[in-house]
């Protein structure tokens, strides 16, 4: 066989590996193994505090629709199916089937058991020092499905 | 939910929370883990397929990852390599200005690809002189081939 080589520039593929949602479970995985349930939480919230930082700066000035239009792209990225009830003062999200939680599965590794932290934590610390507030209403571990309640504190 | 898209700065803040809490210890026995748990899939091709195995193994991940790279593969000479002309996850964390990569963020490509091949009898090297840059070199050799 001779010598093969492929060359590829990044211009030739979309960017979406399905795997890392593999790997951040794996990660969160290790944390709760090794250290518990609520390092898993101080990792998270550090990570969204720092990674969603300009997400809340846009939270703070332009309100709740800065959330809407985050999660809209993202599920349309993940091509995942939900329903978004939205006014200024009250946002549900409705996630059918998480994309990462079935990807996770569908690879035959166990999802972990504190895997719905990446939903919860991470929005109460976007929402933290913020007019608004997040609340989980619903969450289904076989299918990461859930419903996520965005409000303004005080209401 | 965090898309795949965004997982490169949630590892690369794992490993800046680890090595804060526990230390750089912690650090490396993730990617041991890691290794052991997620990288399943190289390790079975490449026992299956031998040195192969590594090129079927990046080439999805690398074209998946929209990698801008040149791949190789010498299977007569045993020879497998990986010229990143530009890391698509180190790109991303070197593009980013509100957040600071882990200070080693591209050890990792040394420790999990490492514990998988060195073991099924593969010399492993990484250059990691570029990777202030996004570039780097990956190069897997049969060790004992037969001429």
């Amino acid at each position: 066989m001779p010598k093969e080589i492929i060359t590829r520039k990044a211009s030739d593929n979309p960017y979406f590996h399905k795997d890392f949602h593999i790997a951040l479970n794996y990660g969160i995985n290790y944390l709760y193994d090794n250290f518990g349930e609520e390092a898993v939480r101080e990792y998270l919230a550090q990570f969204a505090a720092s990674y969603y930082s300009l997400l809340k700066k846009s939270l703070l000035e332009n309100g709740l629709v800065t959330i809407k239009e985050h999660y809209e792209k993202t599920y349309k990225i993940e091509d995942a199916e939900f329903k978004i009830n939205y006014s200024p003062d009250e946002m549900n999200i409705h996630l059918f089937a998480s994309p990462a939680v079935m990807h996770i599965k569908g690879g035959g590794h166990p999802v972990s058991p504190v895997f719905h932290e990446t939903v919860l934590t991470v929005n109460k610390e976007i929402c933290r020092n913020t007019p608004f507030e997040c609340e989980m209403m619903a969450y289904n571990d076989e299918n990461g499905a859930y419903k996520l309640r965005f409000y303004r504190r005080g209401r | 939910m965090i898309s795949c898209t965004e997982f490169i700065p949630a590892y690369s803040e794992l490993f800046k929370y680890l090595e804060k809490e526990h230390g750089k210890n912690a650090v490396i026995d993730f990617w041991n883990y890691l290794s052991d748990e997620f990288l399943t899939n190289l390790k079975e091709l490449v026992v299956e397929n031998g040195i192969r195995g590594c090129w079927i193994y990046w080439n999805k991940t690398l074209n998946e990852e929209a990698a801008d790279f040149t791949m190789e593969l010498d299977e007569e000479s045993g020879e497998f390599s990986i010229t990143m002309h530009y890391c698509p996850s180190k790109g991303r964390l070197l593009k980013y200005n509100h957040i600071e990569p882990y200070h080693n963020y591209c050890e990792h490509c040394d420790v999990l690809y490492r514990r998988v091949l060195e073991p099924l009898g593969f010399e492993y090297s990484l250059d990691r002189s570029q990777t202030d840059q996004a570039k780097c070199r990956l190069s897997v050799k049969t060790i004992n081939i037969k001429k």
